[in-house]
């Protein structure tokens, strides 16, 4: 223990240092990695509030200018831009319906909702302690438990990930509140969807209709904007008048002690949840914020105002988000494994600056190690600091007349759809799936689940056939006793399954049973 | 045999179509069709076997799965009372698809700032209040946001003016 | 409105005077540098690094543009029917220069025909690891061991008919030994699943195997250049293996490599400035550190006519090793 309170204040001291900078002649003492931590945090909300800019594209860009720099300070920064793109992601989510990040999807659920009803305040707050108190706790597991974590990460083999994907599936199934069948079908839609595309195992194109600009099959952010945010502006625009002026009552900033009493227990959770899944290489992190928002619709209270609005549906999902953000680096950082295409890019940002990544890390350069993992801490205490004041400022964004709103939101979404890979077919997909989109909405249909089918069908496939590949065919190799983990993931999700499917199926009995009276 | 909800009656449609098109697309068209056009119409891939599964097997077993549940529906819609499907809006929809394609396929021959305006003004177009003078300040602020911010800031690769015009005062 | 069009057209008329530069004057605007994969990865990297070298020697902005797609023939089909002017360049590689014409049934461009090659910019050699657990402590017990369990050894890669895979169908033709394939979404998660021991081999590229056999997490066996590699210099090429004992890996040499191409007709004045930029940004030495340390030796082929014969050479090998391996896309 003291032990780590030893390396977190090597880190600290690192963090806090002055170096003598010189800029333009002159020579000035500054703590240049606070700055170069706080210039990462800034840029990272900017880049999570506008829609389709990922974090990715802008840490690539960025990398020629972090040549410069001292690897310390160049990965702070970069690692600023990553957690800062969550934190900026989760706004326009809760204030625009628009998930930038596959993270931010079920945020807009409740938060979209509650900034509907006037409590876009407290959402936007909500989501910023969330997540600060889950960056606090992931940073401690990081610091004290990365080796032993790392060892469990590996446990993980094709066989566990297609249960836990199976077990995420019918969690998906509870982010709607409407018929059960139809999200179930919603789900494989999403999953069909996410099939198209370059097949992993053969290198056959699949769907992709002779047409080019799919073979890499559909992005994510592609889909998101256009079932969420085109849809949600034609939606709107069909409401004659109704929605000239986003909310007339901007209500309170902060939440009410009521709010704070109902968040408490599902930032516990979903930090818990969050640094669990954060640690899984292969699309762990992915869950963690669908897996706690699951969580606590099936223990919460308040269930049933769920997708109406409840805090407690922004409140887990945003901690458990960010958490998996933070332990997310456990894998790179101890086995030089990246778990996303962010990390990957770290792990080139390392390598360039002659840093070969992995647990020799740790006690070659500590300096540098704890450096980073201090910083990750004073850069969420900047988000927090940075986000709460904002509020206000986002707040008065809504009340923005809606027919100036929405061809700014349409022209940045299109931009960073375009953006992604500079050709124009992005943004004809992305019209596509506002009208599929808007389809389903007509027909009752809900998006999140065909989104999370989407984000989860091709690491499913993948998983499974390379499962029985090799296991050489054998299907038992889901259950056997020799991979508990897997079984109790399949397990799980077969209780899940049942927890989901009865109040349903009662539901329905009572209402024939009405009917025949 | 009367239709009780009506959203769950296209709804079921909908997902019938999906999973029998995915079904199709993967292991081909069937004999029959292909006979008729006389050529192979679409030629599928493979099916593979549990071992080694092809990249048919999976799109297979889940558009027959979509196919069952859509079916469900469809059941269901003549069993249970449901809503009715709410009526279509055409042109929000109309312009903002139209608008985003417009700039996405002009961005590149006419640069930022041009498709820009022209997105806006389309798409403002779609909505219930169109006022020149304001979407026209509307669209140069935002026409300076993006070029400082998305040009300038994040240097995405994207031309600021036509390429017709050989002098740029903004690169 | 008239004089609007009066403007246009004489806008364009000056625009296409000037879209025929001679060499002397090129380039007169900025640079183009195609991408042909997403942001963030090695080759994604090398050039933005090369395309701020560039610029200060040429004079003017290059700008690196990702268009990703279909394996990178996207962005190489871009380049290879963009104006011959020397101001769209690319990033093209060994994947879409000598594997992807045969991977594909149809390919939009013919790499020796529609491209003009530039400069090899990065050589990277591929590295056969193998996982802690596998008994074998060289390639002699390795191939003894693939030999005594036909079938039973796995060999993962990053993806199906990348180098890493047909480096290990090229292994199992020449040594005689049967092992499955397993193909992953990129080299990470493979090599998750090998330091648990779930998959036993891999040839990977040096770049993405160097933190894990340097942490030692798997175990290098050899390097597949022909001469060994300043990073592992304990490790025996594959080439040393055949000489020792498996003559069938005498002369194995498979590298990942990239470099610039630009559209077939370009001028071959503007080649040669552009190569000359190139391969001085390659010897300054801030550079060259940089590429070292992505895992790159620096290429001994330098100029545009070796790099095309270079490109052609390669073509035909891995034409024949695609076919014998049966890998196929689309």
């Amino acid at each position: 223990m003291e032990g780590i309170f030893g390396n977190l204040a090597i880190g600290f001291i690192e963090v806090f240092k002055l170096q003598a900078i010189t800029i333009a002649g002159m020579t000035m003492t500054l703590p240049f990695n606070i700055i170069m931590c706080l210039i990462g945090v800034l840029l990272g909300t900017l880049i999570g509030v506008l829609p389709g800019i990922g974090p990715v594209a802008t840490i690539a860009m960025l990398l020629p200018v972090t040549f410069n720099l001292a690897p310390i300070a160049a990965l702070i920064m970069l690692a600023g831009i990553y957690y800062g793109a969550q934190y900026g992601g989760s706004t326009t989510a809760i204030l625009v319906n628009l998930p930038g990040e596959s993270s931010s999807v079920v945020t807009c659920l409740d938060g979209y909702q509650m900034a509907r009803r006037g409590r876009a305040g407290p959402a936007l707050a909500t989501a910023a302690i969330g997540s600060f108190f889950a960056g606090c706790v992931a940073t401690l597991v990081v610091a004290m438990f990365a080796p032993p974590l790392a060892e469990v990460a590996l446990k993980f083999g094709p066989a566990e990930y297609f249960s836990l994907m199976v077990l995420g599936l019918v969690a998906a199934v509870v982010l709607a509140h409407g018929s059960l069948i139809k999200a179930i079908a919603m789900v494989i839609l999403g999953l069909l969807l996410g099939l198209v595309g370059t097949d992993v195992n053969s290198g056959v194109l699949r769907f992709s209709f002779g047409i080019s600009e799919m073979a890499d099959g559909i992005g994510f952010v592609t889909v998101a904007m256009g079932m969420f945010g085109i849809c949600e502006i034609i939606a709107n625009l069909e409401q004659k008048e109704h929605r000239e002026v986003f909310t007339s009552k901007v209500g309170s900033l902060m939440p009410s002690k009521e709010d704070f009493k109902r968040m408490v227990a599902p930032i516990l959770r979903g930090t818990l949840l969050g640094s669990a899944l954060g640690i899984l290489p292969g699309g762990g992190a992915l869950l963690a914020s669908f897996g706690a928002y699951t969580l606590e619709k099936k223990v919460s209270r308040n269930s049933h105002e769920f997708g109406k609005g409840a805090i407690e549906g922004v409140a887990a999902p945003e901690s458990a988000n960010n958490a998996g953000a933070q332990t997310s680096f456990i894998p790179l950082l101890t086995l030089g494994i990246p778990s996303n295409a962010v990390m990957a890019l770290m792990i080139g940002a390392m390598m360039i600056q002659g840093i070969a990544p992995g647990p020799q890390v740790m006690t070659e350069r500590p300096q540098l190690f704890w450096g980073m993992i201090a910083s990750m801490w004073v850069g969420n205490l900047m988000l927090v600091i940075l986000n709460l004041p904002l509020i206000g400022m986002w707040i008065k964004l809504l009340t923005v007349p809606y027919r100036y709103l929405y061809p700014s939101i349409l022209l940045f979404m299109a931009i960073g759809v375009f953006s992604i890979s500079n050709q124009p077919f992005d943004c004809f997909l992305m019209a596509c799936f506002g009208l599929l989109g808007y389809v389903c909405v007509k027909l009752g249909c809900e998006p999140a689940p065909l989104i999370l089918g989407f984000i989860l069908g091709p690491l499913m496939e993948e998983n499974l056939r390379r499962a029985m590949l090799l296991s050489r065919g054998d299907p038992w190799v889901f259950i056997s006793p020799s991979k508990p983990i897997s079984m109790g993931f399949l397990l799980a999700a077969i209780v899940l399954l049942v927890i989901i499917a009865l109040p349903a199926l009662r539901k329905k009995r009572e209402m024939v049973f009405v009917e025949e009276k | 045999m009367k239709i009780k909800s009506q959203q769950d009656w296209w709804a079921g449609w909908m997902f019938i179509g999906f999973g029998l098109f995915f079904i199709v697309a993967a292991i081909g068209t069937p004999e029959f069709i292909d006979k008729m056009v006389g050529t192979r119409l679409i030629p599928g891939y493979q099916m593979g076997s549990s071992v080694r599964m092809g990249p048919a097997y999976f799109p297979v077993v889940l558009g027959g799965m979509l196919a069952c549940l859509g079916l469900l529906v469809l059941l269901d819609s003549i069993i249970e009372e449901g809503p009715k499907v709410a009526k279509f809006h055409f042109r929000p929809l109309l312009f903002i698809a139209v608008s985003s394609l417009a700039f996405a396929y002009l961005l590149k021959p006419l640069g930022l700032v041009l498709a820009s305006i022209i997105l806006v003004f389309i798409s403002a177009y779609g909505g219930h209040e169109f006022k020149w003078k304001e979407v026209a300040i509307m669209s140069v602020v935002l026409v300076i946001f993006s070029v400082l911010v998305f040009v300038k800031g994040l240097s995405l690769p994207f031309p600021v003016c036509p390429g017709f015009i050989e002098i740029c005062p903004i690169r | 409105m008239q004089r609007l069009l009066v403007l246009i057209v004489l806008a364009a008329a000056a625009s296409l005077a000037a879209a025929q530069p001679g060499p002397q004057s090129w380039p007169t605007r900025p640079l183009k540098l195609v991408v042909p994969y997403a942001a963030g990865g090695p080759v994604d990297i090398s050039a933005r690094l090369l395309a701020a070298k560039l610029q200060e020697s040429l004079g003017q902005p290059v700008v690196p543009e990702n268009r990703p797609g279909a394996g990178g023939s996207i962005g190489v089909e871009l380049a290879a029917k963009s104006p011959p002017d020397g101001y769209t360049l690319v990033m093209s590689a060994i994947a879409t220069l000598a594997i992807n014409p045969s991977l594909y049934a149809s390919l939009p461009y013919d790499p020796l025909k529609d491209l003009r090659h530039v400069t090899l910019l990065v050589q990277v050699p591929n590295v056969l690891i193998v996982a802690n657990e596998l008994p074998a402590k060289n390639v002699k017990e390795l191939v003894a061991l693939a030999k005594a369990r036909p079938g039973k050894l796995d060999f993962g890669s990053g993806s199906t008919g990348s180098t890493g895979h047909l480096a290990g169908e090229m292994f199992k033709m020449v040594t005689g030994t049967f092992m499955v394939h397993i193909p992953y979404k990129g080299s990470a998660p493979a090599l998750a699943d090998m330091m648990a021991g779930r998959v036993h081999l891999m040839f990977d590229n040096l770049a993405s195997a160097l933190p894990s056999i340097k942490a030692d997490k798997v175990r290098a066996l050899a390097v597949t250049t022909k001469a060994r590699s300043g990073f592992l210099p304990e490790v025996p090429t594959l080439d040393e293996a055949g000489r020792q004992s498996e003559a069938g890996l005498r002369g194995f040499d498979m590298t990942t490599w990239w470099g610039v191409s630009v559209a077939a007709k370009t001028p071959q004045a503007v080649v040669e400035r552009l190569s000359a930029a190139i391969v001085k940004a390659m010897d300054a030495p801030d550079f060259k550190d940089r590429l070292r340390s992505m895992g790159s030796e620096a290429p001994l082929i330098r100029t545009p006519d070796e790099f095309a014969s270079f490109v052609s050479s390669e073509l035909k090998i891995y034409t024949e090793l695609v076919k014998r391996s049966g890998a196929k896309a689309d």
